[in-house]
């Protein structure tokens, strides 16, 4: 069940994170062909900037769950790999749950902003005019997904540190 | 509070967080919290901080990240990387300790290419340590040339760092980018005297060996080919910024344009290699921009508590020169090099060193010169700089202090650096002062 679950979990973050791989190509090349247009003395279009700050902002936020499964997330290992077993593995399970619960802490509160944008119909004055809950769009789900899999580490499913994972232990 | 009580607590709350082995953005995330429990009104400011996470983030001067990110990893997934080196390396021809000095050559082009240290030390550590190996290079002369040279991606650009540094501090990124060219191809330079000075003392760390006569022909083939048409990517990033004919924002959409022209020329950019490059661009552009999101809360926490106005005006009190002071946070940083990774460093402490570098009526271009050379020269000090561990990495059966002795000559070589740039400004700021506008 938690391996199913676990499957699932994966392909939603992968899926994810092959999106934000997707937003670079679209950036640079919207990037570049607004210069271009500039360069050739014409008027480039006014959404290039606004969409551009967006895409940071959802490369930043899809890429952020499967970075937690890869372990992408840098941490410094360096002062709990010289503690003893004993101690840093309660240690490692307690810092997945904070971690967790933080996640879905922001999970939550990322809903309330998205919502309550949504209703208010708020816009974000940028290049163009953007719909507030546009930028708040990405958050909860992928807090919720990043909380979740800090939940999969909690239950033990894999680990996120390389001492635990038999890797040559670095500093950071 | 006291601004004291304030910046220990935010601040032990980031270092015991790190210390326990909390992920870097969850650490700034739950400091977040603590922090907004503390200094303001608790559960209703708190979608405040999601609210303003992402305020940083979705900033234009942040895009060239993920674009050099991206260049850097193209130019090395497509192969481009090896085939400037084997061009280079016929081009130097038969001198003494060719392998460490084509580091230093190979080194800065890579630098410029790719921006990014990690990248730089990774490549040239795995192209020429065997060779060097085989051509019976000590370890010292082997390592300490790579580990040296592969850090000068941080302050000539394009440079990843450079760009975030300038977004978080707020100053203009394209005179800061500018601002690195002279003193990296000093530092370049510099390295080449130690390297000179080392083979002077012992000939025998770096033996010569027969080399292949390469022809006129081949050679002038292998600039044209090879080495030229990296320099048009050189001019799409750096000549654009100057010539002000594209923001440093737009130029490095260019570069990787440029990169991908160049390797579809070449015949060598695969759907795999483009793949490949583009998730590893995730990988780090989505770690940093994750960190960046969680910190921008706690630099406002910093100085919403008074401890970043506290600290300023403590430090400022005293009756000692400025250079007392900059030479202070220059050792914090060596300090704090020690243990941390530099991102984490910068957004620790930029929002308290700025407001000081201005107070005391530093050039903030300058100083962000400084700050870089200051994690340029932390990443390869033991005894948890990031360069060493990779140094490690390629080197099987190396120890810590063989590596960290072999990058000390080039730590030198940096800290000559920082005192010039200390002792004639106008090395770092003669380019950007020729752009105008600052």
């Amino acid at each position: 069940m938690l391996q199913s679950f676990d499957k699932l979990l994966g392909k939603a973050e992968m899926a994810l994170a092959w999106f934000a791989c997707a937003l670079i190509p679209c950036m640079f090349i919207m990037i570049t062909v607004d210069v271009s247009i500039r360069s050739f003395g014409m008027r480039p279009p006014l959404f290039t900037s606004s969409v551009v700050e967006y895409a940071l902002l959802y490369l930043a936020m899809c890429s952020a769950p499967w970075l937690v499964r890869e372990r992408g997330h840098v941490v410094i290992e360096a002062l709990v790999a010289i503690l003893p077993d004993a101690v840093r593995r309660p240690l490692a399970k307690l810092v997945y749950l904070v971690c967790g619960l933080a996640s879905f802490l922001f999970a939550y509160l990322c809903w309330g902003i998205f919502w309550a944008y949504v209703v208010g119909g708020e816009l974000d004055v940028r290049g163009i005019d953007m719909p507030y809950w546009l930028q708040f769009l990405p958050l909860p789900l992928c807090f919720l997904l990043v909380g979740l899999e800090f939940m999969m580490y909690l239950a033990g499913v894999r680990s996120y540190y390389s001492y635990d994972l038999g890797e040559v232990k670095d500093g950071v | 509070m006291v601004w004291y009580e304030a910046g220990g607590l935010l601040l032990g709350c980031i270092c015991a967080g790190m210390a326990l082995g909390i992920p870097v953005a969850f650490t700034f995330m739950l400091t977040n919290i603590v922090g907004i429990f503390m200094f303001s009104g608790g559960w209703p400011v708190l979608p405040q901080i999601a609210d303003n996470a992402t305020a940083l983030i979705t900033s234009f001067t942040l895009s060239p990240v993920p674009m050099f990110i991206l260049m850097g990893s193209l130019f090395f997934h497509t192969g481009l990387a090896i085939k400037v080196f084997d061009a280079l390396d016929k081009l130097l021809g038969k001198i003494p300790g060719r392998l460490c000095f084509l580091t230093v050559i190979g080194g800065s082009l890579f630098s410029t290419l790719t921006g990014s240290t990690m990248a730089n030390t990774a490549m040239l550590g795995s192209l020429l340590v065997p060779e060097m190996t085989r051509r019976g290079y000590s370890k010292k002369m082997s390592m300490g040339p790579i580990l040296g040279t592969g850090g000068l991606a941080m302050i000539i650009p394009p440079s990843s760092l450079g760009v975030l540094l300038a977004s978080i501090a707020q100053v203009d990124v394209g005179r800061l980018l500018i601002a690195g060219v002279l003193p990296g191809f000093l530092l370049a330079t510099i390295y080449a005297g130690m390297i000179s000075f080392q083979l002077w003392r012992h000939p025998e760390s770096a033996p010569s060996y027969e080399v292949e006569e390469t022809s006129l022909q081949e050679k002038l083939y292998q600039i044209g080919v090879n080495i030229l048409p990296m320099g048009l990517v050189v001019f799409m990033v750096i000549g654009f910024i100057v010539l002000g004919w594209a923001t440093p924002s737009e130029s490095a959409s260019f570069g990787v344009i440029g990169v991908v022209v160049l390797a579809m020329a070449r015949r060598a950019l695969t759907w795999v290699a483009f793949k490949t490059s583009l998730i590893g661009t995730i990988r780090v552009a989505g770690m940093v921009f994750f960190i960046l999101m969680n910190s921008t809360v706690f630099s406002q926490l910093l100085s919403m508590s008074g401890a970043s106005r506290g600290l300023v005006n403590w430090a400022t009190g005293f009756e000692v020169p400025a250079i007392v002071i900059l030479a202070a946070m220059f050792l914090v940083l060596i300090m704090l090099g020690m243990f941390m990774d530099q991102v984490s460093m910068m957004l620790i402490t930029v929002p308290i060193f700025y407001p000081l570098a201005g107070q005391l009526g530093y050039d903030l271009i300058w100083f962000s010169l400084i700050v870089l050379m200051s994690l340029e020269m932390s990443a390869t000090t033991p005894p948890f700089g990031l360069l060493l561990y990779i140094m490690m990495g390629m080197v099987k059966g190396t120890t810590l202090i063989e590596v960290a002795l072999a990058a000390m000559p080039f730590l030198f070589c940096d800290l000559i650096l920082v005192i010039i740039l200390v002792i004639f400004p106008g090395v770092a700021l003669y380019l950007p002062n020729l752009m105008g506008g600052g």
